[in-house]
């Protein structure tokens, strides 16, 4: 699986949606199961499926799919297929 | 009644838009022309939604409080009625059990007094500013909006929450001085590396809403402690409108594990080891029908917690156990009796969360099993799990060992 599948996989767990949900233009709180628990889960589901440890400051910035993208690749996870 | 004191302010942080006396004057208007009796809220973390909920009140109609994003239809047809007890004012959902809620039915009197008593153990004055974390229909997010208003203090409205940007921007942009949380929140806190001292204004943090583990009421004391601030350990439910006790932040390290003494004009007494509290903010009593809602007081000021606990000398009440089966879950409780009666599980309480056990099911049937019982309870689906075991341990006389599937989570 790609970085970028598996990203989308830990969006789908963390917010319990549909295997073919599509997750890529998710917004935080666009989504109604995106609030600030399944953020907490989703946080740490990246966490562990990359194995980083994400900043203060980067989990707070995380509102969107794009962001969170972005924000991995501070953290040397690169998304180029 | 009027809950608000003409000092006090509510102000949108997303907009900059202040709650004005026309606004609520508007509300009032357009509950006007309705035929009396009750008023049914889904109350959102919004201007209009606050100035509909004080016009009820002053209009003297009774306001049922819902959440925004549920369907209330078959509570709305069962509870519509213009024949009301003149003294009630206030209607909260009790929480959890099985999708046929009842309500707790408050008094004006109680809903004001239980403001005033919170607002004087937390020492609220026309300086503080709070900001909303939890969602007004749930009575600890309401009692939070109600004893600063009655203060004539600042209330911001925020909707994003603790885990975005937005809110820390506007818990400085607004200087917050107080921050109320339940146990989860608490952990989320934990997991951002809560530093009070980026929050030069805040003073204190508040927590209800179910049991906190000491070693984290610790923590947060002690950093709360960093920069001169206090941390609240309190105890309430729907039912006393909604708070009963706050330990004294002074006494916390002495008293650790205490939910702290009864509000002024209360009193807590043990009662074949429940928990019972007397005090002017208890309810009137349920209301199963809308016949109910014309009902006066049956409670006689008098509360049965259904919570175990003792009271130590200085009169320091301690939480022991529940009375029935029950967990907490995003600070409502749900009764594990009822979970297990409609679902084909074995239902046990974990740390703010509801933990069930199946055996031998798959992972997809976990999953399923999951959504549909946080859909049923109408809580968030991260508030419940569900485990898989090849068998469930029992006791020497049969019965599901509950102790066992406990010290395993």
């Amino acid at each position: 699986m790609s970085d970028l599948q598996r990203l989308r996989e830990a969006f789908r767990t963390s917010l319990d949606l549909p295997a073919d949900a599509p997750v890529d233009d998710l917004q935080y709180q666009d989504n109604e199961k995106w609030d600030s628990l399944a953020h907490m889960s989703l946080v740490a589901a990246i966490e562990d499926e990359f194995s980083v440890m994400i900043d203060t400051d980067d989990v707070i910035n995380m509102s969107s799919f794009q962001e969170a993208v972005r924000i991995l690749g501070k953290y040397g996870v690169s998304f180029d297929e | 009644m009027n809950l608000l004191h003409p000092g006090a302010r509510v102000i949108d942080a997303a907009t900059g838009e202040t709650l004005t006396e026309e606004m609520i004057e508007a509300a009032e208007a357009a509950l006007a022309p309705e035929p009396g009796g009750v008023v049914f809220l889904p109350i959102e973390t919004t201007l209009s939604s606050i100035a509909r909920y004080l016009a009820a009140f002053r209009l003297g109609r009774p306001v049922v409080l819902l959440d925004p994003d549920g369907d209330h239809a078959d509570l709305i047809e069962r509870y519509t009625t213009t024949e009301v007890h003149p003294d009630l004012a206030l209607l909260l959902t009790t929480s959890g059990s099985t999708g046929n809620p009842k309500l707790v039915r408050l008094s004006a009197e109680a809903v004001r007094t239980n403001a005033e008593q919170i607002a004087s153990v937390l020492d609220i004055t026309a300086d503080e500013v709070a900001i909303t974390t939890l969602p007004l229909f749930y009575s600890y997010g309401m009692s939070v909006l109600n004893s600063h208003l009655i203060r004539g203090a600042t209330v911001v409205l925020e909707r994003t929450g603790i885990m975005q940007k937005a809110f820390w921007s506007a818990v400085n942009e607004h200087g917050v001085t107080s921050m109320a949380f339940v146990p989860s929140q608490y952990e989320m806190l934990r997991r951002l590396r809560f530093d009070p001292a980026k929050y030069p204004a805040l003073r204190s943090l508040t927590q209800a809403g179910g049991r906190l583990r000491t070693d984290r009421v610790t923590d947060f004391a002690q950093r709360m402690a960093t920069v001169g601030g206090k941390f609240y350990v309190m105890y309430g439910q729907t039912e006393a409108a909604p708070r009963m006790a706050t330990l004294p932040p002074e006494r916390l390290d002495e008293k650790l594990g205490s939910v702290g003494l009864a509000l002024p004009g209360g009193t807590f007494t043990i009662e074949d080891d429940e928990v019972v509290y007397r005090g002017p903010n208890v309810m009137m009593g349920y209301a199963d029908t809308a016949a109910d809602l014309a009902l006066g007081d049956v409670q006689g000021g008098a509360l049965h917690t259904g919570d175990l606990g003792r009271v130590d000398d200085e009169g320091f009440l301690f939480i022991t156990g529940r009375r029935k089966r029950m967990a907490k879950v995003f600070g409502v409780r749900i009764n594990l009796d009822d979970v297990e009666k409609n679902f084909p599980v074995t239902a046990v309480a974990g740390d703010d969360k509801l933990c069930v056990f199946a055996e031998g099911i798959s992972d997809d049937e976990a999953r399923g099993l999951r959504t549909k019982i946080a859909e049923w309870l109408g809580t968030h689906f991260s508030g419940v799990e569900v485990r898989t075991v090849d068998a469930l341990p029992l006791l020497p006389n049969g019965k599901v060992d509950y102790r066992a599937l406990e010290s395993s989570l």
